[in-house]
């Protein structure tokens, strides 16, 4: 029993078994296509009412997917968002626009904080 | 008798092995950069790598449908390989009238390239509507004659004395297959496996003339269909390369001793 055990296929098919099965674990507990963060103005204080456009990138095309309105600290959140590749773009009148940021995931649906702020500018 | 020092040769065995796995490498390197290969100046080592385009890859095609359809043929390849060879393995290793000519046959078989016979396998695989399965895919590859002989010569170091003993004990043809020639030929069977894998794995043309849709594309197939969608794809073809390339490497890795004892296994005397 040990020899099967350490023999090298079933150290490696297994591990790699286990290591499927994990990964997968992780993915279904994190998954719940939340992206937050939030948006500040030129001179780096919170903007409230900015939109904020959650944009789609595929292969070919960049899909609009949802848009969101900051709350009064300038905080923004999307919810339920099975992307793994997206555009986020904040803008406000007479504020100015931050352009549009890619960012990258994981896995698809990944619970993503951004750690940079968007900024808007003139 | 004194030696002379070793490090030239080593030298010159790393030279050779460093060109020999750069495009390997290139390979790897813009997988995970994405940098094109006509980018000036050109940069040996990865800058900012990522592995975003293998997930990419995941998700913008049906990455693991078309792994388990490779992985199902393959299967099937090996499994009937195994088998089927080893059975004419053995079969040559008896005596029987005409087997000089059996022998000539399929040595002759050996000539005839795969693209000759397309027409008369597509058109078998029709009657027996097995086109766009998966048993149609490894049909052509259920058996190979390279295999046949890699597996008689295994069978001819097997002593006769075991092979008379068994039929006196009242063993039949497939009980000493089975019984006595495949467990003593464990390096014929993983040269079998490692190169019906490999073979079928890689298998391009086939598929391409079998499958009718994308459900039922294997990886070389999907990798040339990847191929026509944008020409900024750079770093999502080459990782859909490795990860098309990992299975077959680490069969290899895994089987290499006894795949390598397999092909040299009656090379020397004694």
């Amino acid at each position: 029993m040990r020899r099967v055990l350490l023999n090298r296929y079933t150290l490696v098919l297994g591990g790699l078994a286990v290591a499927v099965i994990a990964w997968n674990l992780f993915v279904a507990t994190h998954s719940d296509g939340r992206i937050e963060g939030h948006v500040v103005g030129p001179d780096g204080r919170p903007v409230a009412g900015a939109l904020v456009t959650l944009r789609e990138k595929t292969l070919t095309t960049l899909e609009p997917r949802a848009t969101v309105e900051t709350d009064g600290g300038g905080r923004f959140a999307f919810t339920g968002q099975r992307v793994h590749h997206f555009v986020l773009e904040a803008s406000k009148e007479g504020r100015g626009t931050s352009g549009r940021i890619d960012y990258r995931l994981a896995f698809r649906g990944q619970n993503f904080s951004i750690a940079e702020p968007l900024r808007l500018h003139l | 008798m004194r030696r002379g020092p070793t490090w030239p040769i080593h030298l010159a065995l790393l030279a050779v092995s460093a060109v020999m796995l750069m495009p390997l490498y290139w390979v790897f390197r813009t997988s995970v950069t994405g940098d094109n290969i006509f980018a000036y100046p050109p940069a040996l080592l990865p800058r900012h790598a990522h592995l975003y385009y293998f997930v990419d890859v995941w998700y913008y095609v049906p990455f693991a449908r078309f792994l388990v359809n490779s992985a199902v043929v393959s299967l099937i390849a090996v499994a009937s390989n195994v088998v089927l060879n080893a059975m004419a393995g053995y079969a040559l290793t008896l005596e029987f009238r005409a087997k000089r000519a059996v022998v000539l046959l399929l040595l002759s078989c050996m000539m005839i390239p795969f693209q000759a016979t397309i027409i008369p396998a597509y058109l078998i695989t029709k009657e027996l509507r097995l086109l766009n399965t998966h048993l149609g895919l490894a049909l052509p590859l259920c058996s190979t004659i390279v295999c046949i002989f890699v597996f008689k010569a295994a069978f001819d170091a097997v002593p006769r004395s075991l092979i008379d003993a068994a039929r006196l004990d009242g063993l039949g043809d497939l009980g000493i297959l089975a019984r006595i020639m495949l467990p003593l030929s464990t390096a014929a069977v993983a040269t079998n496996v490692v190169l019906a894998f490999i073979w079928s794995w890689n298998n391009f043309l086939w598929p391409l003339i079998v499958v009718r849709n994308q459900e039922m594309q294997t990886l070389p197939l999907a990798l040339s269909t990847f191929l026509s969608y944008l020409e900024n794809t750079t770093g999502a073809l080459y990782a859909f390369c490795i990860m098309a390339l990992i299975p077959g490497l680490v069969v290899f890795v895994l089987a290499q001793k006894q795949f390598v004892e397999g092909l040299t296994a009656g090379a020397t005397k004694g």
